[in-house]
């Protein structure tokens, strides 16, 4: 018990007003003595703590390195704890597609979308064609731009200022496109049960036209200037694997289960909206490691924009919103809806009583169990694999935390 | 003129280079990795912001400089000293021009690298004497990454050295008259850029202080002006690894088809327009590539960069001795 | 070598392909983009054609409004007139979500585009947006028709608001004209 205590002050965890240790304390990062390898060694317990340029939000990794090597790594979350779930109980339908925004902000319009279709499910609201496809559009945008900034910050991990910018660079577009035909850049409200909150524009149609049609030609360099680039590839190639049985086994579902070779995608399992009218393709790797992440996602954005493009060509006429009461009251009931978000299966578990408030709403992180198999496969590698294993399983702390 | 004040003058004057050097190289990295960003870089203090540094300067001169509690006092205060100063003496053997030097010495080049040889002590002191296990971690990554790439260093410096002759920097650089070295000695150039490279601790071998991994590296618990000397000697290493690189491949103050006396003083101005062109690509590699993972660079350093310096040493010897049986005369 | 290093060579070439193409950035003080019509920040009161305010008191914002950000005080006079005395407004919390804007039925309130809204002092970020004034007379076909003289217990939310809570389909405004 004293190695652990030992790590534990060493670690930082006793503060000024909790000077008394616990009495149970978690013996994940034991301290070697010193003198065990006849070389008189420790090893370093290091925080990359809540604050750190590489965490994706704010999340605390505690790492044991034995000079450069992990030896063992244990994540701290809750950081950014805004109890979504709980304040879902207190809200009315209308309104808690604005906390969903906040879960996963980097792609609010799959979240919005999950909770409408569980609402839809739960009250039984048809939703117009054109709704569908309008969905589907912006969806698929906002994919591409939360893969962009999945790239951005994969190559500010690795070590590479030129990228993040060029993907941001990318996504203004994407992000002047959603705020034309939403309102807003990142918290979107658009997707409510029973529609969209409003159609597009002829602006909008415009910008997303010139956007797609350059998009392909700039995938294409940003590939060439990360993927292609033989240090990049030395630091990915190999690393992180995860195989497929340990990623069925943590439940990982996305880009990150279909690196390992697992070929699942909801848009094509259980399709909602009107991915089933869609024609994409599925990337799929087989080594589960971090370049085969990185592969897969590229060639995600590659098809969301082909799915753009038929969206945007083949938008059929009709009524962007059925005809919703302003305070909805479905009946009691329980419904379960999943989308695939740009992380993997994001759902959402809708109780209702039969008031306007939900009595529960479970949301089903996607990044949450992409954290845990990233902690579990980091012991053995380095400091600097480490980070990069953290960011290629593209964690986001706001789904994460809700 | 009395031989001290001579001394002194120069003295003065490599500082006054090493000070103006950093000015502009800070101005310089900030404009050349916006521009590369598709972003403008300072725009505000003064036009295009050429004022920027001022303020920078003036900023680290104010700013608080708190000690932490439990540093190793001695080598805490020490250690931006001892790496800022091997970086003034260095400027000491780099020719401007042919007449143009701060000290003329027979062992320029030798001088030059056993003086840059110190740095590594004063960033692991650094690493070491602030109590923060990420300063820890890059000083350690600085030692070993800095003393792995001496030898691929000095032994990729040696093809100029055998053809010219001399280890005067300023008798190689003379030496290039009729064709600059980087075509002879092509693998040697690229080597030296490499381990010039790691030496000077530039992207993509900036392992000792990656931002991403450990925030400052061994910089993370100085302020002010301690701060200040770090990143002023990082320039100049920067500053005095490009001139190296110009006089020993790039044929110094030369510019091709011009006799060097019609250039007269506008020597020293081509000499740092090449300086710089080479700082220049310098940033701009420092703006694309990611950075290599510190086992992946020593096993680089020691079983690739290695061998093959000593092979083309090797093999420049034989041709030096070989080219006068075999066309004659002397180079 | 070549093979090698070739997709470092790619990379550059790629990087100062870009640095010619030109900054996309601009400096923002001194030069503006333009926000595009849908744009949601603060609240601002919506005048009519001859620059007075709409809103009839009717409480359906503060009623949507899924962080109470909106505090309307009413009194309703003898004669079922009624009288703001005070559209409170919460811009430091307020996260533009314009459920507000949907849910009022005479077209009152838009989210303006003022989107510099740093303030130095925080009981800045707290203000009116109407003091002491009248309510405005709703403009619909229904309240016209109502017999008149008939008692309302006070103050409650007007017909028409409870109307559009029941079944209306989401749509801005009333029937104005």
């Amino acid at each position: 018990m004293s190695d652990a205590r030992d790590t534990v002050a060493h670690a930082g965890w006793l503060t000024a007003d909790k000077p008394s240790l616990p009495d149970e304390i978690p013996l994940t990062l034991k301290r070697v003595p010193s003198g065990v390898d006849e070389v008189m060694t420790e090893h370093l317990v290091v925080n990359m703590g809540p604050q750190h340029p590489s965490t994706h939000g704010v999340l605390r990794i505690l790492v044991e390195l034995d000079g450069e090597e992990v030896i063992a790594c244990e994540s701290v979350v809750g950081y950014l704890h805004r109890g979504i779930e709980k304040l879902a109980e207190h809200r009315r339908y209308s309104a808690v597609g604005t906390l969903m925004d906040r879960g996963d902000y980097v792609s609010g319009i799959h979240n919005e979308m999950a909770f409408a279709l569980a609402a839809e499910k739960v009250a039984d609201i048809g939703v117009p064609r054109r709704a569908n496809w309008l969905r589907v559009l912006m969806g698929e945008l906002n994919r591409i731009a939360s893969h962009l900034v999945w790239y951005g910050t994969m190559g500010l991990d690795t070590g590479a200022m030129g990228q993040f910018l060029y993907a941001v660079r990318d996504r203004e577009d994407l992000l002047d496109i959603l705020e034309d035909v939403t309102g807003q850049r990142m918290m979107f409200n658009y997707v409510r049960p029973g529609g969209v909150l409003n159609d597009l524009t002829p602006r909008a149609e415009k910008k997303i036209r010139a956007f797609l049609s350059t998009f392909d030609a700039y995938l294409d360099e940003h590939h060439a200037l990360l993927g292609g680039n033989e240090i990049f590839q030395a630091r990915t190639r190999g690393i992180g694997v995860i195989d497929k049985e340990t990623a069925i086994a943590f439940g990982l579902t996305g880009a990150n289960l279909r690196a390992s070779g697992v070929s699942f995608d909801v848009r094509r399992d259980r399709p909602y909206a009107a991915y089933d009218e869609m024609d994409f393709d599925i990337p799929v790797a087989e080594s589960g490691d971090i370049y085969a992440r990185y592969l897969v996602r590229i060639e995600e954005m590659r098809q969301a924009a082909r799915i753009c493009r038929q969206c945007i060509d083949g938008l059929p006429e009709g009524e962007h919103t059925a005809k919703v009461a302003k305070v909805l009251r479905p009946p009691a009931g329980e419904a379960y809806a999943a989308v695939e978000s740009p992380r993997g299966e994001l759902g959402v578990h809708l109780v209702s009583d039969g008031t306007d408030r939900p009595y529960r709403m479970r949301y089903r992180p996607p990044a949450l169990f992409g954290l845990q198999a990233a902690e579990a496969i980091t012991p053995g590698t380095f400091l600097a694999d480490a980070v990069a294993i953290f960011g290629s399983v593209d964690v986001v702390l706001g789904e994460i935390d809700r | 003129m009395n031989v001290y004040l001579v001394a002194l003058l120069r003295i003065l004057a490599a500082l006054g280079l090493m000070l103006l050097n950093g000015v502009v190289l800070i101005y310089m990295l900030r404009k050349v990795l916006g521009y590369l960003h598709v972003r403008l870089g300072p725009m505000e203090l003064g036009p295009h912001g050429v004022f920027q540094t001022l303020a920078d300067v003036l900023k680290l001169l104010t700013k608080e400089d708190p000690t932490p509690t439990h540093v190793d006092r001695a080598l805490y205060f020490l250690a931006p000293g001892i790496v800022f100063v091997p970086s003034l003496m260095a400027y000491a053997a780099i020719p401007f021009t042919g007449t143009w030097v701060i000290a003329d010495l027979e062992l320029g080049l030798l001088y030059t690298f056993a003086i840059m040889s110190l740095l590594p002590l004063g960033l692991v002191a650094a690493g070491w004497a602030s109590a923060n296990k990420w300063s820890l971690i890059g000083g350690m990554r600085s030692v070993a990454q800095q003393v792995s790439y001496e030898v691929p260093l000095l032994m990729a410096a040696l093809p100029p050295v055998m053809i010219a002759g001399s280890l005067n920097l300023t008798d190689i650089a003379r030496a290039q008259s009729a064709v600059w070295f980087w075509l002879p000695c092509l693998p040697a150039f690229l080597l030296f850029i490499v381990a010039g490279l790691v030496e000077a601790n530039q992207t993509p071998f900036d392992m000792s202080e990656a931002e991403s991994e450990l925030v400052a590296g061994f910089a993370t618990e100085y302020a002010s002006m301690k701060f200040g000397l770090l990143f002023l000697s990082e320039f100049s290493n920067t500053f005095i690894f490009s001139s190296l690189l110009v006089t020993l491949f790039l044929g110094g103050w030369q510019v091709p088809f011009v006799p060097v006396d019609a250039l007269g003083g506008w020597a020293a101005v081509v000499f740092l327009i090449k300086v710089y062109l080479v700082i220049f690509v310098l940033m701009w590699i420092r703006g694309t590539l990611p950075r290599v993972r510190i086992d992946q660079l020593l096993a680089m350093g020691w079983k690739v960069l290695l061998p093959a310096s000593i092979v083309w040493v090797m093999l420049t010897g034989a041709a030096v001795k070989l080219w006068p049986m075999v066309f004659g005369g002397v180079q | 070598m070549s093979w090698f290093g070739s997709g470092i060579l790619t990379g550059l070439r790629i990087t100062m392909r870009n640095m010619l193409r030109g900054p996309i950035t601009v400096q923002y003080p001194h030069e503006k983009l333009e926000i595009p019509e849908r744009a949601r920040w603060a609240v601002e009161m919506k005048p009519d054609e001859d620059g007075n305010h709409k809103c009839t008191g009717c409480l359906a914002c503060e009623k949507a409004c899924p962080d109470f950000i909106i505090k309307i005080d009413v009194t309703t006079a003898e004669d079922r007139s009624k009288h703001i005395d005070r559209w409170h407004y919460e811009l430091g919390a307020c996260m533009m979500c314009g459920l507000c804007v949907e849910a009022c039925p005479f077209d009152a309130i838009r989210m303006g585009h003022d989107y510099e809204l740093a303030r130095t002092d925080v009981a800045e970020l707290q203000y009116d947006l109407l003091t002491d004034v009248a309510a405005a007379q709703p403009k619909r076909k229904a309240a016209a028709e109502r017999p008149a003289g008939a008692e309302r217990p006070a103050p409650v939310a007007a017909p028409e608001a409870a109307a559009a809570e029941a079944e209306v389909e989401p749509q801005k405004g009333g029937e104005q004209s």
